[in-house]
């Protein structure tokens, strides 16, 4: 099923929930919707659902226009993050809900219910309740009740979160390989980073309310097109800090107190035609500890991750965050030389936040 | 946007949007209706009724239920309850009821059986304050009975029989203390609606607050006077103001105990003369109308107070929008 | 190590601490007893001289500000040692004898101090007493008169030494009962003796006078008991405290429900005391029971079958309606969008804060019309069984609303969402859905509108007016009202019959009843 969103607002009285997103889905598509808490995702979702009712603009599944189609008319299935599941009723009662509702007869209830469960793994659960299941079990049952009544549309509510980290990971494949073989098309509402790069097959970060990029994951991390994008996706985050590019000796050098960068053609050319200063984005794994490096600083803070150590490097009174090898074993007080890898630096106006590379 | 068919197509999609927000509303009054049915039949209805009984000459000799057939005195009901020389009385009769028991048995009392037993093992007060429930869920005939038991004569009434294991001599309390006695039982049912806020309001207090000033130093007298009870103003204000009005309103339990006797109205209260005059035959000859004209005062009373509640205590937090909207 | 740094300059705060003094400890002890007699002394002024004489003016006849006056003058002296002794409890975990001598050296003071009082004043034990001014003592044939005041009650009725009273009247009396008989006699009160004087028996009028007795021996038993006290006071485990108090404030309504259960199965009671038909201790009997199923109690005849059905049909017709009605209610006001939605929410605040018991008169009127409504009114209107259940249901419907309403917000939005999606109406959803995840709420206001509907005695009372249609507290209220002479022990068996359900919500429901009065008072976070 083809989703396609125009010019949707959504506004609680005052409050805006969603302003004038345009998306469209293609069908079979897994799509993502990424952003920190507040950001409209939700509400997007919620109004996908038919829970709320558009202030303004068109929402269509296929060629049908939804705006005021109820939600149980939509045929749409949806697993939320608390996983509402009927605390009353058996895992049986609780899958078989939908198809009662649609007044399926009795058999064809029980023959549907026992092929979700067991593909989802729950087959010998059926009689207990939710209360007596584990997060994993109750997400699986969600999962089994969204896809009963063989859905168009497969809603994902932040599903992952409630999960610990191991069990986060494997359910993380479990969607991602059900919904690449039943070719339903899906949206996915996260604020983990890392759960929509894996998944999705394409990702809409928002932000205020507003659709900030829609494009492929690796897209949206090598070339990001606005400065939120890029700050929001990757972790650690990517540093930033406000330079001057200039032209001199037939390079570019991006210049900010004491910090003076050498600069390629096109990232130079492109950056320089912005007059003033601009925003120099740059990555943690592109800046290295070398004894050859442009700018000398001094460790601030280090901290093991385990595989590796998280540095904060102070250069007057700029703050960098990079990754270094624990065999180095870095030291806070520490001076050390910072080599940077100006060919992955991102340039965005100060402005308008925009990329200067990227925009179209 | 500004493209003609894109501006029709969502002109048609408002249209629709208003059918199915209108479906959606008849849905919700549909679940209002029945309680709104009950509202207006005996809330509104009653409150517009009374108004109007109170100017009519509705009594026993005249009485129908067609109120256009009521004859309409205007005023002279409210004109004879100002020069009626015993509506002086009762007037401060009430007064004193409602002061008394306010602020022996409702308010201090209440606190003083919250504080103790928020102050002892946690099942301990809780069986306390469950038994302190007991005359609230006891019908007040019940209840009474066993008052008019505790206040007999001697050799029957238990308090007598105290009296003379202690060698002191014995009364006729219904005679002798009839105050004292309407305010007791009354009181003592008095006592859990307060003792159920203020507890609640203890145990709200963060228990890191609570062992924080132990920390600091002070005495659990001091942590009292200090920390609880200056955090607890707010209730007691609502316990005030709201019991003021139960009070004020509540008469059953009287007209089972003393019936406002012994003698001339030496403990009637308002509420009850309202309920003498228009509904017991107690004078022989029931006058609606002029009873109506006590009942309005207690309603206008109730209607401003009832209003004063809403406002001053935090209305508006308890308001959250739904979200769900769709139908 | 680094070296510390002090947040503050200059020596670390200190704050001196004297050695224990037996004379600071003293004084302070008497402050603190000082400060509790001028306490109660104060509330006593503030009742008899301020509030009593305020609504008198009013024309208020009431005994309640003499009551407390008394009170606060009879505590004032335990307050005093009470206050006294919480110096010396400091002690009295490690130095006992320390603790003794400051507590009842306090108390002593105390006592001498409120005594001296009492003395100047001649109140308390000194204050004047009923005589007949002779001394008495008891013999195996009377009470003898030992001595006479010349001129006194006694003299003036020509009583001689010597003569032997055997009653008061007709009643025999020994030396204590005649005592008891004399102290309650008010002043001038005439008493008339019979006594033997020379084996002959006589009789004489005698009148009361009031008498100041200054006799210092009548102390003695208040100096021991403030003594003990004290000692008790000292030694008390501080967290018996609060029991002790607790036990103490609900002790007249344990006594009370005491006296339903002992009544009930005995054949009369006097006070506490169970009694036969000899007037012996014992009695029990289950005569009161059977009485009320014979149908029969004080010549009242009577079937209890339609009364009890009365009663449980307007508390489970009642309980059902409030249910429903309110948790239909609750449901649009928690869960859905509606115009006019603010206005009912704070509508309902206003009617849960409007006592609908002042409108008793004008629903009297609309009970009648609904009667004439062809059909309709022969289920709810006057003298029926729904009308007064419907009356009851109107009443509870502000606080059942809004304690549905509360529960509902606390039902997780996605769980309404989730089923709104999987196919469901609005109506199965509020069905299906949600009604059994507030189990616990429809649970509370249940039992909440049963024992409102199972107690209900002023409606029942005023709207089924001489027509029959009698619930079990109405007809009990008629049972005391028309019945004489009462039989109280029957009378005491209904009210315990009427009482088992309750009793039996009590025992298993405490913490439902104890929520829902909470739950039904907004604010009261």
């Amino acid at each position: 099923m083809e989703i396609r969103i125009d010019n949707l607002t959504k506004k609680f009285g005052d409050v805006v929930g969603v302003e004038d997103l345009t998306l469209h889905i293609d069908d079979g598509e897994f799509v993502a919707f990424l952003g920190p808490s507040g950001c409209g995702k939700t509400t997007t979702l919620l109004t996908l659902a038919g829970i709320y009712k558009p202030t303004d603009g068109l929402i269509r599944f296929g060629e049908r226009v939804v705006n005021t189609v109820q939600p149980k008319d939509r045929n749409i299935g949806m697993v939320f993050q608390s996983y509402a599941l009927y605390p009353h009723m058996t895992i049986f009662q609780n899958i078989a809900y939908p198809l009662k509702l649609k007044k399926a007869p009795k058999s064809v209830q029980n023959e549907r219910v026992r092929q979700v469960a067991n593909v989802m793994g729950i087959g010998d659960l059926l009689d207990r309740r939710p209360g007596q299941l584990s997060g994993g079990q109750q997400q699986r049952v969600a999962l089994g009740r969204a896809l009963v009544k063989e859905p168009d549309v497969l809603l994902f509510d932040e599903p992952l979160s409630n999960l610990d980290a191991r069990l986060r990971l494997t359910m993380r494949g479990e969607i991602k390989h059900l919904q690449k073989n039943l070719g339903i098309t899906s949206i996915y509402v996260t604020h983990d980073q890392v759960e929509a790069m894996t998944m999705a097959d394409r990702i809409a970060v928002m932000s205020g309310g507003h659709l900030q990029a829609f494009d492929a994951p690796d897209e949206l991390y090598d070339r990001p097109k606005t400065r939120f994008v890029a700050g929001f996706v990757g972790n650690p985050p990517m540093n930033f800090l406000d330079v001057e590019v200039s032209q001199a000796n037939g390079g570019f050098l991006a210049q900010a107190d004491s910090i003076r960068l050498p600069l390629g053609k096109t990232r130079g050319e492109a950056a320089a035609a912005r007059a003033g200063s601009v925003t120099m984005g740059i990555r943690p794994e592109d800046i290295q500890i070398a004894d050859d490096g442009e700018v000398d600083g001094e460790i601030f803070v280090v901290e093991p991750l385990g595989r590796e150590d998280l540095i904060d490097a102070r250069v007057g009174p700029h703050s960098f965050i990079l990754l270094a090898d624990t065999e180095a074993r870095r030291r806070a007080g520490e001076r050390v030389s910072l080599k940077f890898d100006m060919t992955q630096a991102q340039f965005f106006d100060p402005q308008t936040e925009r990329s200067l590379l990227w925009h179209q | 946007m500004s493209e003609p068919a894109s501006y029709a197509k969502s002109s048609a999609a408002a249209k629709a949007s208003q059918r199915s927000a209108l479906r959606s509303y008849l849905g919700a009054y549909g679940f209002m209706a029945p309680a709104g049915v009950l509202v207006i039949i005996f809330f509104l209805i009653p409150v517009a009724i009374v108004l109007y009984l109170s100017v009519t000459n509705l009594a026993s000799s005249n009485f129908t239920s067609d109120l256009a057939r009521m004859e309409v005195v205007g005023l002279k009901n409210y004109q004879t309850l100002l020069n009626d020389q015993f509506a002086r009385k009762i007037f401060f009769n009430t007064i004193f009821y409602v002061l008394v028991t306010l602020s022996i048995f409702n308010v201090s009392l209440a606190l003083i059986v919250s504080l103790l037993t928020t102050h002892i093992d946690r099942g301990a007060g809780f069986v306390f304050r469950a038994l302190w429930i007991l005359p609230r869920i006891t019908s007040p005939v019940v209840y009474i009975l066993i008052w008019k038991r505790m206040m007999a004569e001697a050799p029957f009434g238990i308090l007598n029989q105290f009296n003379e294991f202690l060698g002191q001599p014995t009364f006729n309390y219904v005679s002798t203390n009839p105050w004292v006695f309407v305010v007791i039982v009354n009181g003592f049912i008095g006592v859990s609606f307060g003792m159920i806020i203020f507890t609640s309001a203890i145990e709200s207090i963060p228990k890191d607050l609570l062992n924080a000033s132990l920390v600091d130093g002070s005495s659990r007298m001091q942590r009292i006077r200090f920390v609880i009870l200056p955090l607890i103003r707010w209730p007691l204000l609502f316990v005030v103001t709201y019991q003021t009005l139960s009070l004020l309103t509540s008469f059953v339990e009287i007209q089972l105990l003393t019936d406002g006797g012994p003698g001339l109205y030496r403990t009637e209260v308002w509420s009850l003369t309202a309920y003498h005059r228009a509904l017991s035959n107690y004078f022989g000859n029931a006058q609606w109308g002029y009873g109506s004209a006590f009942a309005v005062l207690l309603v206008m009373i109730g209607v401003v107070l009832a209003v004063i509640y809403m406002r001053v205590f935090r209305f508006d937090e308890l308001i959250a929008e739904p979200r769900v909207e769709a139908l | 190590m680094t070296a510390r740094e002090s947040l503050f300059e200059g020596d670390k705060l200190k704050v001196e601490e004297a050695p224990p003094s037996l004379q600071r400890d003293l004084i302070e002890g008497l402050r603190l007893g000082f400060i509790g007699i001028a306490i109660m002394l104060a509330a006593a002024f503030f009742f008899s001289g301020v509030v009593h004489p305020l609504f008198a003016l009013g024309s208020v006849e009431e005994t309640v500000t003499d009551v407390l006056t008394r009170l606060a003058l009879l505590a004032m002296p335990f307050v005093a040692y009470i206050a006294a002794a919480s110096v010396a409890r400091r002690y009295s975990a490690r130095d006992v004898p320390r603790a003794l001598a400051l507590a009842l050296t306090c108390s002593l003071v105390l006592f001498a101090l409120i005594s001296a009082g009492h003395y100047a004043l001649g109140t308390g034990v000194f204050a004047p007493r009923p005589s007949l001014q002779m001394s008495l003592s008891q013999t195996d044939a009377g009470i003898r008169v030992d001595a006479i005041v010349p001129g006194g009650a006694a003299d003036t009725a020509e009583m001689q030494v010597g003569d032997l009273i055997t009653a008061i009247r007709r009643d025999a009396v020994d030396l204590a009962a005649f005592n008891k008989r004399l102290g309650q006699s008010e002043d001038d009160a005439p008493l008339r003796l019979r006594f033997i004087r020379g084996g002959e028996e006589m009789q004489e009028t005698v009148r009361v006078v009031l008498q100041t007795d200054k006799d210092l021996r009548r102390l003695t038993p208040g100096l021991a008991l403030g003594l003990v006290f004290t000692a008790i006071i000292i030694f008390l485990p501080g967290h018996w405290a609060p029991y002790i108090a607790l036990v103490g404030l609900l002790s007249p309504l344990l006594v009370g429900y005491f006296w339903v259960i002992v009544a009930t199965f005995s054949y009369r009671t006097e006070g506490l005391v169970p009694l036969d038909s000899n007037d012996n201790f014992g009695g029990f009997t289950l005569k009161n029971w059977e009485s009320i199923f014979a149908g029969d109690i004080a010549g009242l005849e009577f079937n209890i079958w339609p009364i009890l059905m009365t009663s449980l049909a307007i508390a489970v017709v009642m309980t059902f309606v409030v249910l429903l009605v309110s948790s239909m209610a609750g449901y649009a006001l928690s869960r859905m969008h509606f115009p006019g939605r603010r206005f009912f929410l704070s509508f309902t605040l206003i009617l849960h804060g409007f006592p609908a018991i002042t409108l008793l008169i004008p629903i009297f009127i609309v009970l009648l019309r609904l009667k004439d409504v062809p059909f309709v009114g022969e289920f709810i209107g006057f003298n029926t069984i729904g009308g007064i259940a419907l009356v009851m249901v109107a009443f509870q419907l502000p606080l059942g609303v809004w304690l549905m309403k509360g529960f509902f917000d606390n039902i997780p939005w996605d769980m309404e969402r989730s089923a709104l999606i999987d196919g469901a109406s609005r109506f199965r959803t509020y069905w299906e859905i949600l009604l059994p995840q507030i189990r616990p709420g429809l649970l509370a206001l249940g039992i909440f509108a049963f024992i409102g509907g199972w107690n209900a005695y002023i409606i029942p009372a005023t709207y089924s007016i001489g027509t029959g249609l009698s619930n079990l507290p109405v007809f009990l209220n008629e049972l005391i009202d028309e019945t004489a002479p009462v039989d109280w022990n029957q009378v005491a068996a209904v009210g315990l019959f009427q009482l088992i359900p309750i009793f039996i919500f009590f025992i298993f429901a405490q913490e439902y009843l104890l929520n829902i009065y909470a739950g039904g008072t907004k604010g009261s976070s």
